[in-house]
C-alpha cells in the first residue's frame, strides 16, 4: 500500500526509505527512537534535580563551570545503565574501547535477556488487544492468574510422574497450556463484559488486576503455602520442570530456550494478524469497527476472542515467570503487565515490533539492576521512564512539528495530514487505534 | 446498530431518565433494611453489618476514603464534559498524595510559610503538583494531538513511577515516614460536599458550563460563536487537575503519610472515581452519591476485618473492586459528550 503514496511524498529520505519498508512503519521506528531519546534526557534532568535536592556527605559529580555539586551522576547512570545491562563489554576510564575479559554469556546479560523474554510475552498480550482496537490494562492481572495455574499444575502433576526429562518437557507443556488457559479466561471476563455490557475494557481489567492479585494471594496464603516459608509462595516446581539455562550463569534466571519460544510466539502472532482471515477481522474491527460489522464481522465475538488470546498470552508469560525466573508463585510479582504496555507501544503494536522493543526495555530493567548495585539512585528511575516513553509515544505530532521546525525529520514524518487516512486505510496499529 | 427494544436499551433508558432518584432511592432503601433487620436480630450477621454501617468510625473512614473518588471524578466530569477523557486521574491522586506529604515534612508541621499553617502549605503544594500533571497532559492532548487513552495511562504510569522514586530520594524508602498530624475527617467531608455543590453551580448555572458541555458536544457550534475551543478544554483539563489535587492531598493527609509500595495507597481510587461519575451520569450530585458507596464499601470492609470473621481480609478488600465491576457492567455505556476523545481541528 505503501507505493503510491511513497512516489507523491517529495522527500528524499522518504524515496530512500519507501522500497525497503512501509512508511508509516518507519515514522513509528524514528518517533519510537525520538521517544526513548527524549525520555532518556527527562530522565537526565530528573537524576540531576533530585541530586541536587537529596542529601549526601560528597557530591557524586560537580557541573563544569558553575561547580554546583549533585549527589548522583547522570552520566554515570547511564553508563551504568546501558554497558551494565550488557555485562560492561565497553571499557569506561580504561585504555582500548572493550573489556577483554567480555563475553556475551555473562550474569547481566543473561538477567536483561530474561526480563525480555517475559516482556515478549506481556508486550505481545497488550499488542494482540491494542490491534482489535481494545486496551489491555490487565495483562498484570491474567499474568498473575496464569502464574498460579502453571504453578497449581506442575505441582499437582509433578508427584504422578517419574521424574526425568520427558517429564520435564510434559510437565512444562501442561504448566504452559494451563498459564495460558488461565490467564484467557482471566482475559475473557473483560472482554465478554465489554462486548454484551459496553463496560470499558481499561477500568474493568484494571479492577480485575486487583482482584487476580487479591484472590491469588489468598489462595496460597490459606491453601497452598509452602511449609516453613517465610513469604508467602507455593513450594518451588521440580527442577527438572523448569527452562534450564543454557550457555549462561543459571544465576541469571534465563533460559534460551524460553527465548527461542517468544521469538517464536512473535512470529505465529505476526502470521494470525497479517495473514489469517480471524486476524483480518481483528485487525478491521480495531481500526473501523462499524465497518468490520457492515462487513460481516461478529464484532462482539471478536472481542471477546482478542481478549482472549491477549489474556493467554499474559498468562503464558506468567508461565515462563514460574518455569524460567523464580521456579514457584510467590506474592511479589514484578510489574512486567505494565512494562509490556510500554513494549507494545513502543512496537508500534506490531508483533516484529516487539522484539526489539522487548530487548530494549529488558536493557532498562536489566541495566535498573546494575543502577540499585552501583550508585545511589532509586531503581524506581526505570518505572519513570515507563511512563515517559509512553506519553513520547502518543504524541507523534510533537515530533512532526520538531521535524518541521528543523528541517531534519521532514522525510519520515511525511505530511502531517497522511495520519488519519492511514489509520482508515486499514494499515491499523498506530497507536491511537 | 442498537436495536432500540432490546433489554440493555430499555434498561438504559429507564437508568437515564429516572437516574439520580433510583440511585437513591436504591441506597436509602438498603441502609434502612439493613437497620430494620439489625435492630430486629442484633446478634445475627444483620446486627454486626448494622453496627458497621452506622458506626461512627466507619462514617469517618467513609468521609476519609470518599475524598479522593468524590473530587477527582468531580475533575473528570469538567475534562470529559469538555470533550478530553481524563483517564489520568489515578495520576493527579497519586502525584498530589506524594507532594502533599513531601511538602508537609518541608516546612515541618507546626511551623508557617507567610502565615499558613504547613497543612495548608501541604495542600497547595499537592494542588500545584497535580495541576502541573493535568496542564502537561492537556498540552499533550490539546496541542500535540495524542490519544487521549494512551496519554492519560501515560499520566498514571509516570506517577506510579515518580512518587515512590522521589519518596526513595528523600526518605530513603518508597513508603514517607509518618508526619504525626493528620488532617480530621471533617474537614476531608466540608471539602467534597463544597466542591459538589461548587462543581453543580460550575457546570449548570453559569455561562463556563455552557461552553464546557458544548465543547463536548459540538465545538464546531461553540467555534462558530468565537468562544475557543482549545480554551475551554484546557479549562476543564486544568480544573480536573485542581480537583484531583484536593482529593490526592486530602487522602495522604487524612492519614499523614505516604505509602508507595505496589499500586500506591491510592490503590485505583482515581479509576473508580471514573466509575462513580459515570454511575452518576455526569451530574456531581450523582458521583457523590456514587463516591459514597464505593468509600463506604471500602470503610465497611476496615471495619470487618476488626469484627474477625473467618474471611481472610485480603479476600474483603476485593469487594470493592468487584462492586465496582457489577456496577460498570450494569450501567454500561452512558451518554458520553458527542466529541470526547476527539481532536478539535479550529477552522479559520
Amino acid at each position: 500500500m505503501s507505493d503510491p503514496d511513497a512516489d507523491r511524498t517529495p522527500s528524499v529520505l522518504a524515496r530512500l526509505v519507501a522500497p525497503f519498508v512501509d512508511r508509516s512503519v518507519a515514522e513509528r521506528l524514528v518517533i519510537s527512537v525520538a521517544a526513548i531519546l527524549l525520555s532518556i534526557a527527562v530522565g537526565f534532568a530528573l537524576v540531576l534535580v533530585s541530586g541536587r535536592i537529596a542529601q549526601c556527605s560528597t557530591a557524586a559529580w560537580t557541573m563544569p563551570f558553575t561547580g554546583l555539586g549533585f549527589c548522583y551522576n547522570p552520566v554515570e547512570v547511564y553508563v551504568v545503565l546501558f554497558n551494565g545491562a550488557l555485562g560492561y563489554p565497553f571499557a569506561v576510564g580504561e585504555p582500548g574501547l572493550f573489556n577483554a575479559g567480555w563475553t556475551p554469556f555473562n550474569l547481566s546479560l543473561g538477567l536483561t535477556l530474561s526480563e525480555t523474554t517475559l516482556l515478549i510475552f506481556t508486550g505481545l498480550s497488550v499488542a494482540v488487544a491494542f490491534r482489535a482496537g481494545l486496551f489491555n490494562i490487565g495483562t498484570q492481572g491474567q499474568l498473575v492468574v496464569g502464574a498460579l495455574a502453571t504453578a497449581l499444575t506442575v505441582l499437582a502433576l509433578a508427584p504422578l510422574l517419574p521424574a526425568g526429562p520427558i517429564a520435564g518437557v510434559v510437565l512444562i507443556g501442561v504448566g504452559t497450556a494451563a498459564g495460558a488457559v488461565g490467564g484467557g479466561i482471566w482475559g475473557a471476563i473483560p472482554g465478554a463484559l465489554k462486548a454484551y455490557a459496553d463496560a470499558n475494557e481499561v477500568i474493568t481489567t484494571i479492577m480485575l488486576n486487583f482482584v487476580a492479585a487479591n484472590v491469588a494471594y489468598v489462595l496460597v496464603l490459606e491453601v497452598f503455602r509452602a511449609e516453613g516459608s517465610s513469604v508467602v509462595a507455593t513450594r518451588y516446581v521440580p527442577e527438572y520442570a523448569q527452562f534450564r539455562p543454557w550457555l549462561f550463569p543459571p544465576s541469571s534466571d534465563f533460559a534460551l530456550l524460553a527465548l527461542l519460544v517468544g521469538v517464536a510466539f512473535i512470529g505465529a502472532l505476526y502470521y494470525f494478524v497479517e495473514h489469517t482471515s480471524v486476524g483480518y477481522d481483528l485487525r478491521t474491527s480495531g481500526v473501523q469497527a462499524a465497518a468490520a460489522e457492515y462487513g460481516g464481522v461478529n464484532a462482539k465475538l471478536t472481542t471477546v476472542r482478542a481478549m482472549t488470546l491477549s489474556g493467554a498470552l499474559g498468562g503464558i508469560g506468567g508461565s515462563v515467570w514460574v518455569l524460567m525466573s523464580e521456579g514457584r508463585w510467590m506474592a511479589s510479582i514484578p510489574d512486567l503487565g505494565f512494562d509490556g504496555i510500554t513494549v507494545s507501544i513502543l512496537a508500534g503494536n506490531n508483533p516484529i515490533g516487539v522484539l526489539p522493543a522487548a530487548f530494549l526495555f529488558g536493557i532498562l530493567k536489566g541495566g535498573a539492576l546494575e543502577i540499585g548495585f552501583r550508585t545511589d539512585v532509586p531503581t524506581e528511575l526505570v518505572a519513570v521512564l515507563r511512563g515517559l516513553i509512553i506519553l513520547f509515544v502518543a504524541m507523534p505530532e510533537f515530533f512532526r512539528m520538531i521535524g518541521r521546525y528543523t528541517g531534519v525529520a521532514g522525510g519520515a514524518g511525511g505530511a502531517v495530514s497522511t495520519g488519519p487516512e492511514e489509520t482508515a486505510g486499514g494499515d491499523g496499529g498506530e497507536t491511537d487505534a | 446498530m442498537r436495536n432500540p427494544l432490546s433489554p440493555t436499551a430499555v434498561l438504559g433508558g429507564v437508568i437515564e431518565s429516572d437516574y439520580l432518584r433510583s440511585l437513591l432511592v436504591g441506597t436509602v432503601g438498603a441502609v434502612v433494611l439493613l437497620g430494620v433487620l439489625g435492630i430486629a436480630f442484633p446478634d445475627s450477621v444483620f446486627g454486626d453489618f448494622s453496627g458497621i454501617v452506622f458506626s461512627t468510625s466507619t462514617g469517618a473512614s467513609t468521609a476519609r476514603l470518599a475524598a479522593p473518588i468524590v473530587l477527582a471524578g468531580l475533575g473528570g466530569i469538567f475534562a470529559e464534559k469538555s470533550g478530553v477523557i481524563n483517564i489520568g486521574l489515578e495520576g493527579l491522586l497519586i502525584i498530589s498524595a506524594f507532594i502533599s506529604v513531601y511538602a508537609a515534612s518541608v516546612v515541618g508541621v507546626g511551623n508557617t510559610v507567610l502565615g499558613i499553617p504547613a497543612l495548608g502549605v501541604a495542600f497547595l503544594a499537592g494542588i500545584a503538583a497535580s495541576t502541573f500533571l493535568a496542564a502537561v497532559f492537556a498540552v499533550v492532548c490539546i496541542e500535540f494531538k495524542a490519544d487521549q487513552i494512551i496519554a492519560g495511562l501515560a499520566v498514571w504510569l509516570i506517577a506510579l513511577g515518580l512518587a515512590p522514586f522521589m519518596s526513595t530520594v528523600f526518605f530513603g524508602g518508597v513508603n514517607t515516614p509518618n508526619l504525626g498530624v493528620s488532617v480530621g475527617w471533617h474537614y476531608s467531608a466540608t471539602l467534597v460536599l463544597l466542591a459538589t455543590v461548587g462543581s453543580w453551580w460550575l457546570l449548570n448555572q453559569t455561562a463556563f458550563g455552557k461552553h464546557l458541555r458544548a465543547a463536548g458536544e459540538n465545538p464546531k457550534a461553540l467555534d462558530t460563536v468565537g468562544v475557543s475551543v482549545s480554551k475551554v478544554r484546557y479549562a476543564g483539563v486544568l480544573l480536573s487537575g485542581v480537583l484531583s489535587g484536593v482529593g490526592g492531598s486530602a487522602l495522604a493527609l487524612s492519614i499523614g503519610q505516604f505509602v508507595g509500595s505496589g499500586e500506591t495507597m491510592v490503590q485505583g481510587k482515581g479509576f473508580i472515581a471514573i466509575v462513580a461519575y459515570l454511575f452518576g451520569n455526569y451530574n456531581p450530585i450523582g458521583t457523590l452519591g456514587a463516591g459514597v458507596l464505593f468509600a463506604g464499601l471500602d470503610a465497611m470492609q476496615i471495619r470487618l476485618q476488626q469484627l474477625g470473621y473467618a474471611v481472610p481480609d485480603t479476600l474483603v478488600q476485593t469487594i470493592p473492586y468487584v462492586v465496582v465491576i457489577v456496577v460498570l457492567a450494569l450501567v454500561g455505556r452512558t451518554q458520553i459528550p458527542e466529541a470526547a476523545g476527539e481532536h478539535y481541528e479550529t477552522e479559520d
